[in-house]
């Protein structure tokens, strides 16, 4: 019937779809959203009749026509909706799948909705954060302040999306309604630059500095993204936590929200980002801890590599039977994944999911199938993600480009489910959480043989199963020379594996510190200019960084700031070695190469 | 009066402004607002939109950072440096980046030459707020910046290779800024010659004879310049370096040389086929929108102003005085009046009297206060001070001769640096013709790290807890050269090693090796003397200047 369906059906056999199809899906809206915008059904009742009712009217069509709505992309944007204003619903049931990926849900009148979402604050959940920073709240705080509030003014680091025509979108702090006319004078001086106030060609602002404050502007078509800081953040890393942001509301929405804003520049988008307050502060909030955000690369949880093999047959398996990616996770920390033929998942794709899932409730709590678009891969078009958490932390995420896949899916999770625990891999993923990663304690000696397989990532110690024992600080001041702390990001595979902080990196303070001097000395080798440096030492009154770039691996490593350079350097090739030792355990090998 | 200068300036790729935040508030009177802009023949419309947007984030910028506001604007084409002169007296340069025409900017060099342009106005015509509430019309102020910063930037283009300071900004058609090629050098600061001990006995004496020489109740100040270098000075920093740059621009031996040649650079550079007639002002244009600007209501203001920046108006007497008709003539004679400046410290007026002994500059301020007789008095000083100094300038200039080596003599074979004392605005470099030899992408990746480390320490300034930051960075760049900077207690050193070895151990001993054995920066000694409280700055050979931070 519908092109959709011939697509997605052929997306068994071709695992990375040709976007193209989908594209002329979006064609096709244009010419039809004027039909559906009389069919309006509205459930919230205020029936206006702008875009933003239009897209409600096409929802509720979208609802009574499920199979037929998905050749228009406005089955697209309507379905993120759909699944917002339906309330959630058990899957189990024979009727058609629901989907609900968001907390806050709040239907688009959005009368009450800051009320809601303190009610999700208050539910205190704590996912996504470092151990260490469990006392981070997600969603949104001091949506009472405004731009006239000193403490709103006094905020660090403001995040802002707002459109074109200088309608607030998103503020990580304050109400965005309170805030429309600051939003409208960052869209005047965006468009002041723009609009060739020198000569005709025009031009784009990027960034502004005052005395601590950097003023970051992104223009991604009608929308525009600005950061105000005074976090010392290099811009690099500040336009790159803006692009982040803008991708994770591309993957709520996909780009077909450009077509709004074609459509009626004074488009009101507000609505359909509604309850993702959680969404974009936890995203925010992982700008301070997880180095995947400027590193570009993910994560995985230290594993056997049996374990982690085993975990891997059984998704490759479900990926040859048309899952498009199917990928394991423990918190940020990637367990296995598998890719169809010749897909191949970005990073931020997968941290801007994981961080997308994590930061929902409701993923939590049921199973759920929602459509979902992974920037890097396809801008235009949605996937459908299944989500299922198979332990507190464990998460399986099935994503597939067919819309009526969901029990295909499901009957995959049951078997994956079946197999992993037959398989005593989610007992192995529980062990390593508790184990931790690589402690620069533990770095072996110059010149000791090591055995990789005899102890957890070479682990000295006797391992306890006391689940107490890797939350009590370290006694120790860290590895030797004065090591601290390293990253190591491997190129190839597009990883990193990072080490446990431990004395004296103990407070969320001191890490938080470290973090971003790591993120200023990324910034510093990958100039856009005339980067990537070669080698970097820096010495500082808190640390002495020191960076090596090769053409296979990153090594970030930092040292007390009295650290001999000569020993560190030794250090640091100690380091590499440590890491070429146990890479079977720490990195997942043998995923497809990524092909950019 | 012939704005000459003003042709041979492009306006591509650059533009200046001045203007008051405090003017032209009301809707139609935008125009009251801008005091200078270059170039003149921009539409106004154009220049109100520069000012506008700077307005604009001048004010939007404060709601967040209220105790420092926009420093600069960067887009995808055009940087935009800002600094605040004066309370509400704001200075903008807008520069347009281009990877081809290497316009790679760095913005603290910019910021300094919008820094220095404002100095020397200070010097030569006192504030801009002060003429500004002498005559509330702006036809004044306007009258004394435009052709002052055009004689600015249209300084000469012959530079020596001694010349380490970033001045000359016409090379042709083009307005020459600092780019990242200029890494290696730092405007305003002061670049000094080292002495031995003896060398300095002598001429700390003839420092003391000079002064005392004037005859004068209030103390008087002096500046001895060896080449462009400094040797001695009792004037307070700020002066020292304003009066030091005017020095090297117009009145030292080079200077005054060079100005010929450049002159008559400017002049066939002025003819219509190699100016672009069409992209910039004629002179009557240009004037014109500036009269435009500075309605000056019955006097016609530009004939009084003088214009100290101007080239080739600096000439050497028989006697060995240098003199200029820059500040007119005394009534009914054809004695030209001699210059006075103001001292920022003190803002006392001085009168300036330069003398000349082959490479040896002596420059001798006389505050007005103290001559009541005017020329006379100022003939009648200068007549002692050649009584009195000339054998010791004689025996000074001979033994600074003698030690003297070249205009390499702070090269340091196998490195490219820059050595910045910041307590002191000392400054000293790697000759120019040295830096040269350097690769592009050494150049680059040198610039890129300053820019990280003015960043650091102007976040230091606002945390102003550390305010001395101890930072060292070694970089291995893509093209296997060391790029380092240190600094330590108020002095910054950054470097190039090319042909350094591949290990960082090695990068480091060579670091080590030059903070060893190179005669760093000059130390300061206070000297009093005779009652007065004379600062002379005395270089010394010191063994290790740039105490290396504690390893182990």
């Amino acid at each position: 019937m519908s092109s959709s369906d011939s697509s997605s059906s052929s997306s068994v056999d071709d695992p990375n779809p040709n976007p193209k199809p989908l594209d002329n899906q979006f064609e096709s809206l244009n010419l039809e959203q004027e039909s559906e915008s009389t069919i309006i059904q509205n459930d919230d009742g205020e029936g206006q009749q702008d875009q933003e009712s239009s897209l409600n009217g096409s929802l509720n069509v979208n609802r009574n026509n499920h199979e037929q709505d998905d050749r228009i992309d406005g089955g697209h944007v309507t379905s993120v909706l759909w699944r917002r204003t339906n309330s959630e619903v058990e899957v189990d049931g024979p009727s058609s799948p629901s989907s609900s990926g968001y907390a806050g849900e709040r239907g688009s009148s959005g009368a009450s909705e800051d009320d809601e979402i303190h009610e999700v604050a208050n539910h205190g959940v704590i996912d996504g954060v470092f151990d260490s920073q469990a006392a981070w709240l997600p969603g949104k705080r001091h949506v009472d302040e405004d731009d006239a509030s000193i403490s709103w003014r006094k905020r660090k680091k403001h995040f802002f999306i707002l459109s074109h025509s200088g309608k607030p979108i998103y503020s990580r702090y304050g109400d965005e309604h309170k805030l429309a006319g600051f939003s409208a004078t960052l869209q005047a001086i965006i468009s002041f630059v723009e609009n060739g106030y020198m000569d005709e060609l025009g031009d784009r602002i990027k960034l502004v500095r005052a005395g601590k404050h950097q003023v970051v502007f992104l223009v991604k078509g009608p929308i525009y993204l600005v950061c105000i800081s005074c976090t010392e953040e290099p811009y690099e890393s500040l336009r790159g936590q803006l692009e982040l942001i803008y991708g994770q509301m591309i993957l709520i929405l996909t780009k077909a929200v450009n077509r709004c804003f074609e459509k009626n520049p004074k488009f009101d988008m507000t609505p359909l980002l509604g309850g993702t307050d959680v969404v974009f502060s936890s995203l925010i909030h992982s700008f301070s801890w997880n180095p995947a955000t400027f590193l570009h690369a993910y994560t995985c949880l230290p594993l056997a590599y049996g374990t982690r093999q085993a975990a891997g047959a059984i998704l490759q398996d479900v990926a040859d039977s048309g899952v498009l990616f199917a990928i394991l996770m423990c918190k940020h920390k990637v367990v296995s994944l598998v890719g169809a033929q010749k897909a191949s998942l970005h990073p931020d794709d997968m941290l801007l999911l994981s961080n997308f899932i994590m930061s929902s409730e409701s993923f939590r709590t049921s199973e759920s199938f929602s459509p979902i678009c992974l920037p890097r891969y396809n801008p235009v078009a949605f996937l459908y993600a299944y989500v299922h958490y198979l332990d507190v932390d464990t998460y399986l995420m099935l994503l597939t480009t067919s819309s009526d896949a969901f029990y295909h899916l499901k009957d995959c999770r049951i078997r994956i489910e079946t197999v992993l625990l037959k398989s005593n891999v989610l007992s192995e993923v529980q062990r390593s959480m508790l184990d931790g990663g690589m402690h620069v304690e533990d770095l072996p000696g110059d010149l000791l043989p090591r055995s990789g397989s005899a102890s957890h990532l070479g682990q000295h110690q006797q391992p306890t199963d006391s689940p107490g024992r890797f939350r009590e600080p370290f006694v120790g001041i860290g590895g030797p020379a004065g090591l601290w702390h390293f990253i190591y990001r491997s190129i190839y595979l597009d990883q990193y594996v990072s080490s446990e902080f431990s004395a004296p990196i103990n407070s969320p303070r001191q890490q938080k510190r470290l973090y971003r001097a790591y993120q200023k000395l990324y910034a510093s080798m990958h100039d856009k200019g005339n980067g990537p440096h070669k080698t970097q030492f820096r010495r500082d009154e808190n640390y002495v960084l020191l960076c090596w770039v090769t053409p296979d691996f990153e090594l970030y490593t930092a040292f007390d700031p009295l650290a001999d350079k000569g020993l560190a350097i030794k250090t640091c090739n100690r380091v590499c070695q440590w890491v070429k030792d146990v890479e079977n355990e720490i990195f997942l090998l043998g995923a497809s190469p990524f092909s950019w | 009066m012939g704005l000459t200068s003003a042709n041979s300036g492009g306006s591509e790729g650059m533009q200046l402004c001045i203007f008051d935040l405090r003017r032209g508030q009301q809707e139609g009177q935008e125009l009251d607002k801008i005091l200078f802009f270059f170039p003149a023949d921009l539409p106004f419309s154009n220049q109100l939109s520069v000012i506008g947007l700077s307005e604009g984030l001048i004010t939007f910028t404060r709601i967040f950072s209220p105790e420092a506001a926009c420093e600069v604007i960067e887009a995808e084409r055009h940087s935009h440096v800002f600094y605040e002169a004066e309370p509400d007296i704001w200075m903008v340069m807008v520069v347009e980046k281009s990877k081809e025409a290497e316009a790679i900017w760095r913005v603290g060099a910019l910021r300094a030459v919008l820094k220095e342009i404002h100095s020397l106005f200070m010097m030569f015509h006192g504030s801009v707020r002060e003429m500004l509430e002498k005559e509330p019309s702006g036809g004044q102020i306007r009258a004394h910046l435009y052709p002052f910063v055009m004689d600015y930037l249209s300084a000469c283009q012959n530079r020596s290779p001694l010349d380490y300071c970033c001045w000359d900004f016409l090379v042709g058609k083009k307005i020459q800024l600092p780019s990242f090629r200029d890494c290696l050098k730092e405007c305003g600061t002061v670049q000094m010659l080292t002495v031995g001990r003896e060398a300095a006995i002598e001429v700390q004496s003839l420092a003391r004879v000079l002064e005392s020489g004037a005859g004068a109740t209030t103390p008087c100040y002096s500046l001895i310049l060896f080449q462009d270098l400094l040797v001695s000075t009792t004037l307070s920093p700020d002066d020292t370096i304003n009066l030091f740059a005017y020095a090297v621009q117009r009145l030292t031996p080079r200077a005054l040389s060079s100005g010929v040649s450049s002159w008559s650079y400017l002049r066939r550079g002025n003819t219509p086929d190699l100016v672009a007639g069409l992209t910039f002002a004629t002179v009557s244009v240009s004037e014109q929108l500036h009269h435009l600007h500075a309605p000056s209501p019955s006097q016609d203001n530009s004939n009084h102003v003088k214009r100290p920046l101007q080239h080739n108006r600096w000439s050497k007497e028989k006697d060995g005085f240098l003199v200029t008709d820059i500040w007119g003539r005394e009534m009914g004679s054809l004695i030209p009046a001699t210059p006075t400046i103001w001292l920022r410290q003190t803002g006392e007026r001085m009168y300036l009297c330069a003398y000349q002994y082959k490479s040896l500059t002596l420059i001798l301020l006389v505050p007005l206060s103290s001559i009541l007789n005017g020329e006379q008095g100022v003939s009648l000083v200068k007549k002692q001070v050649l009584e009195n100094a000339s054998l010791k300038t004689l025996k000074v200039e001979e033994k600074l001769s003698k030690g003297w080596g070249g205009e390499n003599a702070y090269h340091v074979s196998g490195y490219r640096y820059l050595l910045i004392d910041d307590d002191r605005n000392v400054s000293r470099a790697s000759p120019p013709v040295k830096v040269t030899t350097l690769a592009k992408e050494s150049l680059l990746a040198m610039s890129k790290l300053r820019e990280e480390v003015d960043l650091e320490k102007s976040r230091a300034k606002w945390d102003s807890a550390d305010h001395d930051k101890d930072l060292e960075i070694c970089i291995r760049a893509k093209n296997n050269a060391w790029v380092v900077a240190r600094t330590t207690r108020g002095k910054e050193l950054y470097m190039v090693l090319e042909k350094a070895d591949e290990t960082l151990l090695y990068a480091s001993d060579a670091i080590e090796r030059f903070s060893n054995r190179v005669p760093l920066l000059a130390s300061s000694r206070a000297v009093a003397l005779g009652g007065l409280p004379i600062r002379v700055i005395v270089n010394e050979i010191l063994s290790r200047q740039i105490p290396s931070i504690a390893i182990m």
